[in-house]
């Protein structure tokens, strides 16, 4: 009589790291189909006659070549162009301080560890209401992209760099907020809950125990989004909120090709420098 | 040593801080600060934006609309990320030199990528887009390259600093057991990375929903160009149905994400 082996099946569960996979594989496919089938968009037909006319009429006119007086060689244009950098570098730093300020005043009760008291050994009913609220206010105001704060902002102010560091700030508040509570959830209990035991109140948690444990992370994602901002500050100008950004979308509409060859080179001169400054800060806070 | 100087680190971050105030109020001085920075229907218009967020047009026809345009965000986003992948891979790995193995041929190369990686991502998508809309005209692969282009910049670098980050000992295990610098980089640095790159892909990748959805500020489709025209047309109730979608959207991906992250990492 045979005996028989069981042999046990090696089970396959369905993990989520394959169902991620798959999900992204089908992303892939039906974005792709979609390019290709229902905007019928051919890859080679851009290559065709009329865009080389086009890309060549764009980059001659970036250059100025067919320019008597380009306006990177005008002296005029680029104090002009100066200011306006001056301007950009105003609003990001007025954005920063005001998603700072927002994201520091809110911060504290949207972490997690604060909300359930694991961090101060003691709870009050209301701070998991507090914890939700400034949650979703995060979510919403880090969903929404900075140059859709923008459009809606400029209904309601005047256009100039206001509006712009307004929105900026609007978006990286959520952003920084989050961050932030991350910071607050990943510290170190034990010297805040020593304190705590200790019988220090709210307030002296706060000052000597909380502050001084996260601020030097807190510095680092300031200016980390310090940068980011100076990089966006151009898209804001876009819908009118000032800056290197509104003057851009002008010459480009008014066709003025050097212009806009001028006023990249002073946007990707902000940019690095900011990048710069930032580097070394952030060095120095570590 | 790090304990006697341990007053000038406290003493640096406290200086940095002042300057960091101080930056703050020197920009607070380039606005005049008077009633004038309101429209003279500023708090009309708050007040029906507001009433808007608080009932969204729900109709069918802008629901419908409103899935649609979500879709096309999510293709624009998706088919971006592909190409900012493929540019990621290439240029990180030749900007953090782990192929070449000749000294001078290392530095130039990877100068040169990194230079590249670096203007290329120094510039915001939004121009990009711009600047290929002139170019190629209003095709989907103005809105491809225009997120790509960028989004590729800033995964390259990244993707180069980890590839540079790899701890030696693995790799010089392989070295010395005959693998070829490409062998080494399939079986040593990238199994290492892998979890990393991946989860710092998918952060990106809810980024690029937020970009592909202004990208259609330029005109190509998808939910930032419904809520520009609803803005246009003064509806912001249904401004706010869009807006939650995008919402919505961005809040799945992290979501996604987030659980993916926490089943890679560690």
């Amino acid at each position: 009589m045979m005996s028989k082996i069981k042999i046990p099946s090696k089970k396959r569960r369905f993990s989520f790291v394959a169902f991620s996979i798959l999900l992204a594989l089908a992303l892939l496919a039906g974005s792709w189909g979609h390019i290709f089938y229902a905007e019928r968009a051919n890859f080679f037909t851009l290559f065709n006659e009329q865009n080389a006319e086009y890309a060549k009429k764009f980059f001659s006119g970036l250059f100025g070549l067919q320019e008597e007086k380009p306006a990177f060689t005008d002296k005029e244009a680029w104090i002009n162009a100066g200011k306006l950098t001056y301007e950009t570098l105003q609003m990001s730093v007025m954005a920063i301080g005001f998603a700072t300020i927002a994201a520091l005043l809110t911060v504290i009760p949207a972490a997690r560890n604060i909300a359930d008291g694991t961090l101060t050994v003691s709870k009050r009913w209301y701070r998991w209401i507090l914890f939700g609220f400034f949650r979703v206010i995060y979510i919403f105001s880090r969903a929404i992209p900075e140059l859709v704060w923008a459009m809606v902002i400029v209904f309601i102010l005047k256009p100039g760099i206001l509006p712009g560091a307004v929105a900026l700030a609007l978006h990286n508040f959520g952003i920084l907020g989050k961050l932030c509570a991350e910071v607050i959830e990943d510290t170190d209990a034990r010297p805040i809950r020593n304190l705590a035991s200790s019988g220090a109140s709210n307030a002296q948690i706060l000052f000597y125990g909380i502050i001084p444990t996260v601020m030097p992370k807190f510095l680092t994602y300031i200016l980390y989004r310090g940068e980011v901002i100076m990089r966006t500050s151009i898209v804001v100008g876009f819908v009118g909120a000032g800056g290197l950004g509104q003057q851009f979308k002008l010459s480009l509409s008014y066709f003025h090709y050097t212009e806009i060859t001028l006023l990249l080179i002073c946007y990707i001169i902000l940019v690095f420098a900011a990048d710069f400054i930032s580097e070394g800060f952030r060095k120095a806070a570590k | 040593m790090k304990q006697l100087l341990s007053p000038l680190y406290l003493h640096k971050r406290l200086s940095l801080t002042l300057v960091l105030l101080a930056a703050f109020i020197w920009s607070l001085f380039s606005v005049t600060w008077s009633r004038d920075l309101l429209h003279a229907g500023g708090w009309a218009t708050t007040v029906q934006i507001l009433e808007g967020l608080i009932k969204p047009d729900l109709s069918p026809d802008i629901l419908e609309l409103a899935v649609e345009s979500s879709w096309v965000t999510v293709v624009y986003a998706v088919t971006g990320m592909t190409v900012a992948l493929i540019i990621a891979f290439v240029l990180g790995v030749l900007g953090s030199g782990v192929l070449v193995s000749s000294r001078p041929v290392r530095i130039v190369t990877a100068g040169f990528s990194r230079a590249v990686l670096a203007i290329i991502r120094a510039i915001h998508e939004l121009v990009w887009a711009l600047l290929f809309v002139a170019v190629i005209g209003l095709s989907p692969y103005a809105a491809i390259f225009a997120l790509g282009i960028p989004y590729g910049g800033i995964l390259g670098r990244i993707f180069a600093d980890m590839l540079n980050d790899v701890p030696g000992e693995p790799i010089q295990a392989l070295r010395a057991a005959g693998a070829s610098r490409l062998h080494c980089l399939m079986y040593g640095y990238l199994p290492l990375i892998r979890s990393n790159m991946i989860s710092y892909t998918m952060y990106r990748f809810e980024c690029s929903i937020r970009s592909s959805a202004i990208m259609s500020f330029v005109g190509l489709g998808g939910l930032g160009y419904q809520i520009q025209l609803s803005l246009a047309d003064l509806h912001y109730d249904e401004v706010w149905t869009f807006l939650f979608f995008l919402i919505a959207i961005v809040v799945l991906i992290d979501a996604w994400s987030n659980s993916l992250r926490k089943r890679l990492v560690l």
